[in-house]
């Protein structure tokens, strides 16, 4: 496969998302704007202006009409995809690590930062979904973490539960209407630096991927917030995704940036790492980028995934035959048990 | 003929119609051909005022894709923000395509990727101390410069001749390669059975469990060969694990010869069938068995 190279931010990448098409990829980085590109081709659609700091999160509505964006200059901002006008800004009190869209588009949350004596919290915003109509400004529910601040939470399947991952490496399941804290568990090791740095659903977001700093990734319940799979890497995580279509996930790390000047890139580990989603075994590495990967994301047709690394720049990857022909010996038998039934 | 509307970057030598008047070349033409295909033929001058004639032969196809009508709307967007002044299609400044990346899933793709840095590895090792040998005398000069170059016929004709063309194919086999060949000169390092001295040298060589058994060796392949090439051509007949083209460090250029390893040695066998002999890029192809190696 030939990966096409995106050169739309000056600074490290810190997200990507896919629309739920999979044709539209939208990036944000350190740098103040937020790029959309065409997935197929990695022309780009255009540059959205407004925000006055790092940009940490963006996230596109299920309808891809409107994205959302948090970033450290303690916004949130909606924006029409189609124009690039902003529609609304939320003012928060601090910066805004991780904004998503539950799977209607009805509503917003957002995870604010613990700083400046403020406790990190998660706010859900309500979104008029018209692209024309009036934004509401109130925050419907926020949600304070007081033991452990957290750094990415997300909508369970029927915006019933968030989940969010915390910074010593547990993960907590609240009541998506009431707020209420429900469950807590410590689902990486607590004892090292154990970050949970990311967190992506699977399609139907039963259940979820958690990267960690702890060199593991795990695969856990929504429902009861129980590990699945670990899948146990040999560096830092910064990125999980699923990928749909075929069963793997894909993982990415790599050094600390502040290290990476001081060891050369084949050392530094700068690969998506393919899991096996069932097996846990890793079945290889895809190359390329010249600093840890900050983010993955896959194509939501299970046609390709897109990486973005502290090099600033985003690879987009179009599968080839071999990776949809690859398949566990096992796997191979049970199918062909299937079609003698 | 207009040749302004439909000018592609390639043209941009032309001379202008003005000129091509005054010079008196023939005019452009472009004829379409039975089997669809469009030959045009353009005439120029070129730097020393010789008239050059430029056949190029064109087949235009039509890829159709269904798409989700919203994803058809998207892409009709307009552009905006940075990109507002980028033409259609993807911006130079901001879109690049990246080197070719092989990612092929694989349970043991570990031991794959250790496999194919060894044998690039020993390779290198193999050259490093290998020595210029003429085909007629053994002597340590290049036949053509060989004082008995009128005299004499070379000295076991396909023994040797086979030998310097795959004598690097060879060594990551094991030492079999060289040594086996009977009454050929032997190179000191492989003397007295290619003992100690050597071991050094193959980096593990006894360690090799490659499964040899349905592996091809594929020599006399173009210089201009790409892997994936060989991978498309060779995986018609089963599942490939693994493609190795030795390719020149310097300059890239393939230097004539691959390994591919299939899954199934039947897979292989008829490969080996089909695709000894196979024409690719102007040269014949020749397919056989690697050789197991000898311990």
């Amino acid at each position: 496969m030939r990966p096409i190279l995106l050169q739309g931010h000056e600074r490290a990448l810190t997200q990507i998302r896919y629309s739920r098409d999979g044709d539209l990829l939208f990036s944000t980085a350190k740098d103040q704007h937020i790029c959309a590109w065409y997935a197929h081709n990695g022309e780009r659609l255009g540059t959205y202006h407004g925000h006055q700091g790092a940009l940490w999160t963006v996230d596109p509505n299920p309808q891809t009409t409107l994205i959302a964006s948090g970033a450290a200059d303690n916004t949130v901002r909606l924006w029409n995809i189609q124009t690039g006008k902003c529609l609304k800004v939320w003012d928060f009190d601090t910066a805004v690590k991780r904004v998503e869209f539950n799977e209607d588009g009805s509503k917003l949350l957002a995870v604010t930062e613990q700083r400046m004596g403020f406790l990190g919290t998660i706010v859900v915003l309500d979104v008029n979904q018209d692209v024309d109509g009036e934004q509401n400004g109130e925050k419907v529910l926020t949600i304070q973490c007081d033991e452990s601040k957290a750094t990415v939470a997300g909508w369970s399947y029927l915006s019933k539960y968030i989940v969010a991952g915390h910074e010593n490496g547990s993960v907590s399941q609240y009541d998506a209407k009431s707020g209420e804290q429900l469950d807590n568990v410590q689902v990486h090791d607590m004892d090292i630096a154990s970050q949970v740095t990311d967190l992506q659903w699977s399609a139907d977001r039963t259940y979820f991927i958690t990267a960690s700093k702890d060199k593991t990734a795990k695969l856990i319940n929504a429902e009861n917030l129980v590990v699945l799979k670990t899948y146990v890497a040999d560096t830092p995580l910064n990125s999980a995704v699923i990928t749909p279509r075929k069963e793997f996930v894909i993982l990415g790390g790599g050094q600390a940036a502040m290290d990476v000047t001081t060891t050369s890139t084949r050392q530094g580990k700068f690969e998506a790492r393919f899991y096996h989603k069932i097996f846990e075994e890793e079945i290889g590495r895809v190359r390329g980028h010249f600093g840890p990967l900050n983010t993955v994301a896959a194509d939501p047709t299970g046609k390709g995934y897109a990486s973005g690394g502290e090099d600033g720049y985003v690879r987009v990857h179009q599968f080839d035959k071999g990776y949809f022909d690859f398949s566990y010996e096992v796997e191979r038998q049970a199918k062909q048990q299937q079609l003698q039934q | 003929m207009s040749k302004t509307a439909n000018r592609d970057w390639a043209d941009d030598e032309d001379l202008d119609d003005t000129v091509a008047a005054t010079t008196g070349l023939p005019p452009n033409t472009s004829t379409t051909n039975k089997d669809g295909t469009k030959t045009i033929i353009t005439y120029s001058l070129n730097e020393d005022g010789k008239k050059v004639k430029t056949s190029r032969r064109i087949r235009f196809t039509v890829h159709k894709e269904v798409v989700n009508p919203r994803v058809a709307e998207r892409k009709q967007w307009t552009k905006f923000g940075l990109s507002a002044k980028d033409g259609p299609g993807p911006a130079a400044d901001t879109t690049s395509v990246g080197e070719n990346i092989i990612f092929r899933p694989s349970t043991n793709w570990r031991k794959d990727a250790k496999e194919e840095k060894t044998e690039a590895g020993s390779m290198k090792d193999k050259l490093k101390d290998k020595k210029v040998k003429c085909r007629i005398c053994n002597g340590e000069h290049f036949t053509a410069r060989c004082p008995f170059k009128d005299t004499m016929a070379p000295v076991g004709e396909e023994g040797g001749a086979a030998d310097v063309s795959t004598g690097g194919a060879d060594a990551p086999e094991g030492p079999g390669g060289l040594g086996a060949v009977k009454g050929s000169y032997v190179p000191p390092h492989m003397r007295n059975g290619g003992g100690a001295s050597a071991a050094g040298d193959r980096m593990g060589g006894g360690k090799f469990e490659r499964d040899d058994l349905a592996t091809l060796r594929v020599t006399n392949v173009s210089e201009m060969a790409e892997e994936q090439e060989l991978r498309d051509m060779f995986e018609r007949f089963g599942r490939v694990t693994r493609v190795f083209l030795a390719k020149d460090r310097e300059t890239g250029m393939a230097k004539g010869f691959a390994f591919i390893s299939y899954q199934e040695r039947t897979d292989a066998a008829k490969a080996c069938e089909k695709m000894d002999g196979y024409g690719f890029k102007h040269l014949i192809l020749r397919v056989e068995f690697a050789k197991k190696a000898a311990s």
